[in-house]
């Protein structure tokens, strides 16, 4: 029942904090605005009072929490350790919790996984982000190419193809293992009608790891699909006239026109979510029903060690490892697309 | 600014209710508690009922109840610790003392409460290192046989005559038997029948012994040999399951194997806990059984864990003298006897408390004294931390078991206590 | 402003409009998908909607089931027995409604903080060049790679030291400041490739740096910023973890994602209504993007230059 007393309250938050931070903003600006405008006369006034708020959010919101995680990752805070480590956990109430880098040297040297080492993990992780990325992309663009057209029911396909993003993925994914049951699920059954014999999709390996890759494609593609949709707005129509004009087909004008066009928007989208994929966990939680090593990510082990067992020191190191091989690769990525090509040169 | 006004509210209708009621001599107390309770089964509205009951008696007393799943309780509770802002008490399972009194965020509760008006069966989980840290509000969390009537008539005497009933019940996409085959928590009822348990006395694990690969044994032989369960099964297709057995349509229609061919998917017996014995009730009427995991013929009965839901009192809550009465005297209301059978009666869990496990309304009950029988055959739910790392190495194991016909049952329990000592998170 | 200006940037949005007109109508390339290309694409584009929708189809249908049962042992979409008590009981005797209402309240804050954090922080990437942009850029890209989750308990101790529990404000900046890396990525790639002769063609006329930026690159950016929007709006929609420890515990806060939880227990799940719910969760979202799908047409158009 829709209580109005409740809905008033939570209104009346929502008002406050945008009220608040609108003061908190204008006060901000309005300092800026006195320094860098009236007093300084810079010529970087207006990017500075546009920068300042995300900034300031940024580094609160970021930077102190990566400086705690990295704290405490030198620590063996932990649920038998539990309290606050302070300065490298040298002086709490059980003694110095200090442990210098071995938190990050058991990542690679102890089995993170009881039957998986930190290796076998990271293998399986690069297989599971590489083709759900490329299937996320693919699919994606594809689907967006064929949606800015001019069509009949454009709208409809539309709504239709962004549901997985729609739809709670805690329901809708407890509902997909479901339908992977070897003998009742929607799955089988429908191959079934195509003569294709059942398949063991949730304690086979190798099936189970399909059954994750073919959930998690369908609950990635809106995503890729929307911000392709928004990206071939930025092609201004004039380039395909002057194209058209010039006697280039279709197959030419897609190649020399939308695919240049698309990559300032697409490289970042696809580094996301390739960020997105190698951090999942919900999918395999809830696909992985049967706890197969084999359909284990790395991030299933750095949940399991931060939340069922609370390895604060363990897990901060752990994240650390992730988020090294991701900068790792980013930079590699970066220098081989260009990405930031333009943005950053010059 | 709102938890001002709220206040003023309140004390507003302290004094109109003061001008009627003799005032009552308390400052007021605001306490949080944290259940795991949900809405699923009417346990969340219940709480919040008590809850409502007792402010009402007392006036000053406010209390938040807070709902969360049983992980999420446990990992914000741990962080609410950190930065001292934790709720004040805890409306949870056992499994729940090993992380708390590791991490001391919990009181025992021996010197505060007078004990010996509880189940002594119910006490033992929330026992560790010769305290005791936590109130049962409820007994039980036991794994049991449900049986459909008109596919199994009676509760089988032995391992034996169920497969033998579960055979006849097995056609067409129906089973006689089944349970979650990815969940460890169902391996632990046949490691007891063969005389095994998870830790030797000295705490040490023991999950590399003859009682487990007997049980593992037992097993494997009962899905592939006996052919009478499902081939791949977890929580929710069981439950699907044994539900499908109920005609929705037409409640009269029978699915007996002498009727109309019935629709696939049905079970005919499953194991499950005492917390869906209430809604099996409601949907299956008279056509529900309900019985004690039957005796592995040639072994002792299986001993399912035992537990129930347990008050527990957050550390920081010591230092306030005023709160942690006003907690303690709401804990002694939760657990009186008229709340407890209110409970009994809303929930179908057996009480936590002597006075209400032996009253009428309990043991006359057709329902609970079947659940209180197969209760009996448990053994206490052991709360250490360790029990994670157990869990999650028998699952691993079961997978084995359960997916590959041609599993060897001693190669999978050494590979189990391998995988426990591999397990950092417990080294 | 002076009406001469005035003039000069409404006739740069005629202009785009006009361009986007022309493209519906003459577009040579678009008229040109011979028949047999549009039924391939539509039968491209009916195969994926079903894959997309089935699950989801699945959801609905397990909302209808009685006996709160996820078992379907059928392709029968309408199950035996349907019944829309499910979809009756989360609207009216559960708190489902308020739960939603908080949610949209809170997302739709957040989703225009976001914007505007993001809109304005892009615009200083795109048009300007200073020392530690590079660093920053490169910043913004590494706050994406971190397991966001890690971030959870340190952040819950800053919104105590800043006593924001209890209220969306903590939330709210959070939920922002989280989404604003990715959309300052997007919307400085669009912006990047909206001509700057448009916006020098304004200073000339005598517009101030922000009005060009108001007036001029922000209307042709509609597109990107919709996206931008969207995103937000979905980052803080389901978001579960950091709802969970800052309004928690305070009853006529809780959001949606929250609120549901209380339909799972440890190994009861109320099906129909965990369905229900999620299939009334899911409609805003498909009418916001309905909607926003009206600004997915390009504001952009060499024209403007050209003229």
């Amino acid at each position: 029942m829709f209580d109005l007393n409740q809905a008033f309250t939570a209104l009346s938050d929502v008002a406050l904090t945008l009220v608040v931070l609108l003061v908190l903003v204008a006060a901000l600006e309005a300092f800026l605005y006195v320094v860098f405008v009236r007093w300084r006369k810079s010529r970087m006034a207006l990017p500075i009072m546009f920068l300042t708020p995300a900034v300031l959010g940024l580094l609160i919101l970021y930077v102190y929490p990566l400086l705690w995680e990295l704290n405490v990752s030198f620590t063996k805070m932990s649920i038998r350790y539990f309290v606050d480590p302070g300065f490298l956990g040298l002086d709490t109430t059980k003694g110095s919790i200090f442990v210098g880098f071995q938190n990050y040297i058991d990542v690679f040297t102890k089995p993170v996984l009881p039957q998986t080492s930190f290796y076998q993990l990271f293998a399986q992780t690069i297989v599971w982000t590489a083709i759900n990325v490329f299937f996320h992309v693919v699919l994606g663009v594809l689907l967006a190419l064929m949606l800015n057209r001019r069509l009949r029911g454009r709208t409809l396909y539309r709504a239709l193809l962004i549901l997985p993003w729609a739809i709670p993925a805690v329901a809708s994914l407890q509902i997909w293992r479901t339908e992977y049951n070897f003998q009742y699920g929607a799955v089988n059954q429908i191959l079934e009608m195509f003569g294709v014999a059942p398949i063991p999709w949730l304690s086979d390996p190798i099936w189970n790891f399909v059954a994750m890759l073919i959930t998690n494609i369908w609950l990635g593609v809106p995503f890729m699909m929307v911000l392709t949709l928004g990206a071939l707005q930025s092609i201004s129509q004039d380039y395909y006239e002057a194209a058209d004009l010039d006697g280039a087909s279709g197959t030419q004008a897609f190649r020399s026109i939308t695919v240049p066009l698309l990559k300032p928007i697409l490289l970042p989208a696809i580094l996301l979510g390739i960020f997105l994929t190698f951090n999942n966990i919900l999918v395999p939680f809830f696909i992985n029903a049967n706890n197969l090593t084999s359909s284990d990510i790395l991030v299933t082990a750095l949940y399991r060690a931060a939340f069922s067992f609370t390895r604060y020191g363990f897990a901060a190191a752990f994240a650390f490892v992730i988020f090294a091989i991701l900068l790792v690769f980013t930079f590699f990525y970066v220098r081989k697309t260009n990405v930031l090509k333009g943005a950053l040169e010059s | 600014m709102r938890r001002l006004s709220t206040l003023a509210s309140l004390l507003a209708a302290a004094a109109v209710i003061g001008t009627t009621v003799p005032a009552v001599a308390q400052d007021p107390v605001a306490f949080t508690m944290w259940t795991k309770e949900g809405e699923a089964d009417g346990s969340f509205q219940f709480v919040q009922k008590l809850a409502a009951d007792y402010t009402a008696a007392h006036p000053g007393v406010t209390i938040n109840v807070v709902n969360k799943s049983v992980e999420n309780l446990r990992t914000d509770f741990l962080t609410t610790s950190i930065a001292r802002q934790a709720p004040e008490l805890l409306w949870t399972v056992s499994d729940h003392v090993g992380p708390f009194t590791a991490s001391d965020t919990i009181q025992s509760v021996d010197e505060l409460v007078d004990l010996s008006t509880f189940l002594p069966n119910a006490l033992q989980s929330v026992q560790l290192d010769g305290k005791t840290w936590g109130l049962p509000v409820s007994f039980g969390n036991n794994l049991m046989l449900y049986t459909n009537t008109d596919l199994m008539a009676e509760c089988p005497a032995d391992t034996d005559a169920w497969i033998a009933a579960a055979k006849t019940a097995t056609a067409g996409g129906n089973y006689g038997i089944a349970y979650p085959q990815t969940e460890s928590f169902w391996l632990v009822p046949f490691l007891g029948a063969f005389g095994g348990s998870v830790f030797a006395e000295d705490g040490s694990a023991t999950l590399d012994t003859p009682a487990m690969v007997s049980a593992l044994a037992f097993l494997k032989d009962l899905k592939f040999t006996q052919g009478v369960m499902p081939a791949e099964a977890d929580y929710a297709v069981m439950d699907g399951m044994f539900k499908n057995g109920v005609s929705q349509v037409d409640p009269n229609a029978s699915l007996a194997p002498s009727a109309t061919p019935p629709p696939t998917g049905v079970a005919a017996s499953v194991i499950n806990g005492d917390w869906t014995a209430g809604a099996y009730a409601d949907l299956f009427g008279d056509k529900l059984n309900i019985c004690p995991i039957p005796q592995v013929t040639g072994a002792d009965f299986p001993k399912p864990y035992v537990a129930g839901t347990y008050l527990m009192f957050s550390k920081d809550l010591a230092g306030d003298a005023a709160k942690q009465a006003a907690v303690l005297d709401f804990a002694k209301y939760a657990t009186d006897t008229p709340q407890q059978l209110e409970m009994v009666a809303a929930l179908k869990r057996l009480p936590g408390t002597n006075a209400a496990f032996n009253d009428p309304i309990v043991t006359g009950d057709a329902l609970l004294s079947k659940v209180a029988a197969a209760a009996a055959m448990g053994v206490g739910t052991p709360g250490n931390l360790e029990m994670r790392c157990i869990f999650d190495a028998m699952t691993t194991g079961i997978k084995s078991i359960y997916t590959n016909a041609d599993a060897d049952p001693q190669g999978v329990a050494t590979q189990m206590q391998t995988d426990y000592s591999n397990d950092a998170n417990c080294q | 402003m002076t009406d001469m200006q005035v003039r000069e940037v409404t006739d740069a949005r005629r202009q785009r409009k006009d361009g986007y007109l022309t493209r519906m109508t003459r577009s040579p390339r678009r008229g040109a998908d011979s028949p047999i290309k549009r039924v391939c694409i539509h039968l491209a584009l009916i195969l994926a909607a079903l894959i997309a929708a089935f699950p989801v189809i699945r959801v609905f249908s397990t909302a209808l089931r009685p006996g709160n049962n996820v078992l379907s042992t059928s392709l029968d979409i309408i199950p035996k027995g349907a019944s829309l008590d499910a979809f009756n009981r989360v609207l009216f005797d559960s708190k489902l409604p308020n739960w939603l209402f908080n949610s949209l309240a809170v997302t739709l804050g957040t989703a225009a903080v976001g914007l505007i954090l993001a809109a304005t922080s892009a615009y200083a990437f795109s048009r300007y060049r200073f020392r530690a942009r590079n660093l920053s850029l490169t910043f913004l890209f590494a706050t994406q790679l971190i397991p966001g989750i890690m971030l959870l308990v340190p952040i819950y101790l800053l919104a105590i030291q800043l006593n924001l529990v209890g209220t969306y404000q903590g939330l709210v900046i959070a939920y922002a400041v989280t989404a604003v890396p990715f959309s300052i990525w997007i919307l400085r790639g669009y912006y990047d490739t909206v001509p700057v002769e448009l916006e020098e063609a304004a200073r000339i006329d005598g517009c101030t740096e922000f009005q060009t930026f108001r007036l001029v690159l922000l209307p042709l950016s509609l597109p990107a910023l919709a996206i931008v929007f969207l995103f937000n709006f979905l980052a803080a929609w389901g978001e579960y973890f950091t709802a969970s420890l800052i309004i928690g515990n305070s009853e006529s806060l809780l959001t949606w994602p929250l609120g549901i939880q209380r339909f799972q227990s440890q190994f009861t799940t109320q099906w129909a209504d965990l369905s229900a719910s999620s299939i009334l969760v899911s409609v805003p979202i498909v009418i916001l993007f309905v909607y926003i799908s009206k600004y997915l047409v390009s504001g952009l158009t060499l024209g403007g230059v050209k003229g």
